[in-house]
């Protein structure tokens, strides 16, 4: 990259937030995916003009620009594939209004997730979206990348809280997509074509988000089973029959057996799942709704209830899952995580097609995540520095791509494309989609300078 | 590769990027620079590793921004011993680039016992020359503006004690009827800027029925030169240490500083290099023991004096996370009757001294201590206690700019007060 762009980008922000000193960029050359790539130059813009002046300079010079918030994703969307610019989001970081009345909150893109939540919960409303990185992802990587989380089966996922935003354009122009009305309905909905855009189309700055109310109450239990198809059976047993919990988590047998070895809390190691199961609203109605769920939780053969309320309850209950991935790490050090989803009714298959694709590739493979909107995340347990074990997992992955979307799934749940999914995501848009995809790409952004390497523009 | 850095390697290939060292890291909450945060210096380590980064003097920079509070590492959850790596790192650092000449020369009189403490103790008659009485007597400012010391004109230092604690106790400490027989691990601070806090803790451990040796022969932990990468120094004060210490036989050692206790409990283990001397430390480590984990493993003495006091509580990092004790000193405290105990917000968070940190980035410190008593003024507390003379040091000079009335002690100081020995 040509001197001159940095001696720029420094007199457009000031020096000390342009960083392109080696040992500088070596920290901005990943996410928590497991390939790096050097941004050339690393810039923290304070607000939106300094952004589109930013883009409006790299568009003179030809230079790529790679938007990144707080570069926790996991499939690769804040890594600067091809150089060029890293832009760092995280200076705009004000929480501009939360609006009881409207239940609408305005906030800067790198408003810190769980800063966010806490501040709406102090409002006294709710702000569903739980994805496990909360403390330190960003909204606006919650957004690009279109985060879940846990609640995602009751609750929706990020995109169903979007109301509107204000993008920077490629051509540096700035443009109101959406508004804070919920009742919005003048023209198609653009904001959509933001959300999962992964940086590819504009870059984020102020988004407007819904609120909604917070449940008062809520219950969790932990169902255990000795057959998968019963565990899997059960969810959608329970949600067919009117009971949709706010948390619905899975975690098969490889699973437990790691968290027994590394927690040691007594979990049944013989059984072939455990269901963690969480329902919230009024006290009144979570009582209804625990009782339906260990009727269906019997039903399906269930050999285990246990159940919680108290908060300390809760977290016990709670433990093992959060404890999957230290104790995954203790077994391999480099976890690939997946989060191929599939229509529920599919989990049994989707489980036995991964654990023969673990066989066939000779790889270890935990299987866990949000059973209730069909979300497994199969990790497979590794190490970076094994090449060839690296390209049998390469290939199991591809694998599991094509079961995926056989029964007729998507290659991601909430985790997005990036860099890493990018070669398969023709398999799931067929090559018309991809087509428009592209076209629209090409449309927004002709110089294609907006984060190569990412979604339709690999 | 070399041997170094596949011990890092095995440390390095745990971390799985998440990030979650963002959202615990203080000096990241400053910065917000990823070169500060534990994944950003595990990822500069690993290119060092893969022969693409050098031991530059920039990467020496970026590693020395860190206040080795172990948040980074009691956080992962990948179990990455981050605290031990980057230690690690600095010595590989310094070995490299060498250490700042304020720097080298001051550690190199930390090996000089009987010079370092003549220097102290005549520290303690001259220091008016450089030094002014800040308000309402919390401590000393200096006349002049003292980077090379890291200090500023407006940080409000401690003065040095004009009778050392060792000077002021015999060696031995002899009572009536000993049940056991400990030593007192004093550390340097203890010794000369809070005495008061030492005798506190001599006091506390003779109504227990303990003869306490204050052993005269010992050295500085070597805590502010390891954890600058100067291993030489560091090494030969921790080998003097141990063979002193493991020498008495006693009980117990006793510790009333944090780092000097996390030192030796821990730290030691991979400094220590002669063979023998790791085999006596081992053993000795085993019985390094706060004053406050002491206390309560002895039993809380019953009958206590009332203090009418509203009390808040800092863990030191390195006791927290360092020597595992959280749990006693807050025990002793609300053992206390009259004691109105009031937990503060974020008790265990770094209160932003971080040894020689504080020297370099005074701003960054300030701004860290800043929250710290935000939080401990919001309890509502006209008493902070602690067990580190470092942090006692921070906290009482961001109380003393704001002019607060809030004081800080030693957990110890209370303690002994509660049982009638002020």
């Amino acid at each position: 990259m040509q001197q001159q762009v940095i001696i720029e980008l420094r007199r457009l922000v000031g020096a000390q937030y342009v960083m392109d000193q080696l040992e500088d960029r070596i920290c901005y050359s990943f996410d928590a995916t497991f390939r790096d790539f050097l941004p050339d130059v690393v810039v923290k813009p304070g607000c939106v003009a300094e952004i589109a002046a930013i883009v409006k300079l790299a568009g003179r010079y030809n230079v790529p620009i790679t938007a990144r918030g707080a570069a926790t994703g996991l499939s690769g969307g804040a890594v600067p594939v091809e150089g060029g610019i890293s832009l760092v989001l995280t200076r705009l970081n004000k929480i501009i209004d939360i609006d009881t009345a409207n239940r609408v909150a305005v906030v800067e893109t790198g408003v810190i997730t769980q800063d966010f939540v806490n501040a709406v919960t102090q409002a006294g409303l709710f702000y569903p979206p739980d994805p496990a990185s909360a403390k330190t992802s960003t909204i606006g990587g919650n957004i690009a990348e279109c985060a879940g989380g846990p609640r995602g089966v009751k609750y929706g996922i990020t995109r169903d809280y979007v109301l509107g935003m204000e993008v920077v354009l490629p051509d540096g122009s700035v443009v109101e997509l959406g508004n804070k009305f919920d009742s919005e309905m003048a023209g198609p909905d653009w904001g959509m074509l933001l959300v999962g855009s992964e940086g590819t189309l504009g870059i984020i700055t102020k988004i407007y988000l819904k609120l909604v109310d917070k449940p008062s109450a809520k219950q969790t239990l932990l169902a255990v089973f000795t057959s998968l198809d019963d565990a899997a059976r059960t969810v959608s047993e329970m949600i067919a029959s009117g009971t949709i919990p706010t948390t619905l988590e899975i975690m098969d047998n490889l699973t437990i057996r790691a968290v027994e070895d590394y927690l040691k809390v007594g979990l049944p190691v013989s059984a072939e799942a455990i269901l963690l199961i969480e329902v919230d609203g009024s006290a009144k109605a979570i009582v209804k709704q625990a009782e339906h769920v260990i009727k269906v939780c019997q039903q399906c053969g269930a050999t285990e209830i246990q159940t919680a309320s108290t908060p300390e309850d809760i977290d016990k209950l709670w433990q093992a899952r959060r404890a999957i991935s230290p104790a995954c790490g203790k077994l391999n050090p480099t976890k690939i995580s997946e989060d191929a989803t599939v229509p529920r009714s599919q989990i049994p298959t989707m489980v036995r097609r991964l654990r023969e694709i673990a066989q066939k590739y000779n790889l270890k493979m935990v299987i866990f995540g949000h059973a209730g909107d069909g979300n497994l995340h199969p990790n497979i347990l590794s190490n970076k520095h094994d090449h060839e074990e690296m390209e049998r997992v390469e290939q199991a992955v591809a694998e599991l791509f094509k079961v995926a979307l056989e029964l007729g799934g998507t290659l991601s749940g909430e985790h997005g494309i990036g860099y890493m999914k990018a070669p398969f995501l023709q398999w799931e848009t067929g090559e018309t989609g991809f087509a428009v995809g592209k076209a629209i790409k090409k449309v927004i952004d002709p110089q294609g300078l907006l984060n190569p390497g990412k979604l339709f523009n690999a | 590769m070399e041997h170094k850095y596949e011990e890092w390697q095995q440390q390095l290939v745990k971390c799985i990027r998440c990030g979650t060292c963002r959202s615990v890291c203080p000096v990241f909450q400053v910065a917000d620079n990823e070169n500060t945060t534990a994944r950003g210096k595990v990822k500069l380590l690993e290119a060092v590793s893969e022969g693409k980064l050098t031991l530059t003097t920039e990467l020496q920079a970026r590693m020395s921004k860190c206040l080795l509070c172990k948040a980074c590492a009691a956080g992962c959850p990948s179990g990455v011993k981050t605290d031990e790596l980057f230690l690690s790192a600095r010595r590989a650092l310094a070995a490299q680039n060498g250490l700042p000449l304020a720097k080298k020369l001051a550690f190199t009189g930390l090996t000089y016992r009987k010079l370092f403490d003549l220097g102290l103790k005549m520290g303690s008659l001259f220091q008016g020359i450089i030094f002014k009485d800040a308000p309402n007597g919390r401590g000393k400012l200096a006349r002049l503006p003292l980077p090379g010391a890291g200090l500023g004109q407006r940080r409000i230092i401690p003065p040095l004690a004009t009778s050392p604690l060792r000077s002021r106790l015999p060696e031995i400490n002899k009572v009536a009827s000993p049940q056991v027989r400990v030593a007192f691990y004093t550390g340097c601070m203890l010794n000369y800027v809070y005495p008061d806090a030492g005798e506190a803790i001599v006091k506390i451990l003779k109504a227990h029925d303990v003869e306490v040796v204050i052993p005269a022969k010992q050295s500085c932990c070597g805590t502010p030169a390891f954890t600058s990468g100067d291993y030489r120094v560091g090494r030969h004060l921790a080998e003097e240490n141990v063979k002193l210490l493991a020498a008495g036989k006693y009980d117990s050692i006793i510790t009333g500083c944090a780092s000097c206790g996390a030192a030796l409990k821990h730290e030691y283990g991979a400094i220590i290099e002669d063979p023998e001397v790791k085999q006596l430390w081992k053993e000795l480590s085993k019985k390094i023991k706060d004053i406050t984990e002491f206390v309560v493993s002895r039993g809380i003495k019953q009958d206590l004096r009332e203090v009418r006091a509203k009390i808040t509580y800092h863990d030191p990092c390195h006791l927290v996370r360092g020597m595992g004790v959280s749990k006693e000193p807050r025990q002793l405290l609300q053992a206390i009757p009259g004691v109105n105990y009031a937990e503060m917000k974020d008790a265990a968070k770094c209160c932003g001294a971080g040894g020689t940190f504080s020297m370099a980035h005074y701003d960054i410190s300030r701004t860290i201590n800043d929250w710290k008593l935000d939080n401990a003024e919001a309890t509502g507390a006209t008493i902070l206690a602690t067990g580190c003379s470092a942090c006692r040091m921070h906290i009482t000079d961001g109380l003393g700019q704001r002019g607060s009335n809030m004081k800080v002690v030693h957990t110890a100081e209370i303690i002994a007060k509660a049982y009638g020995l002020d």
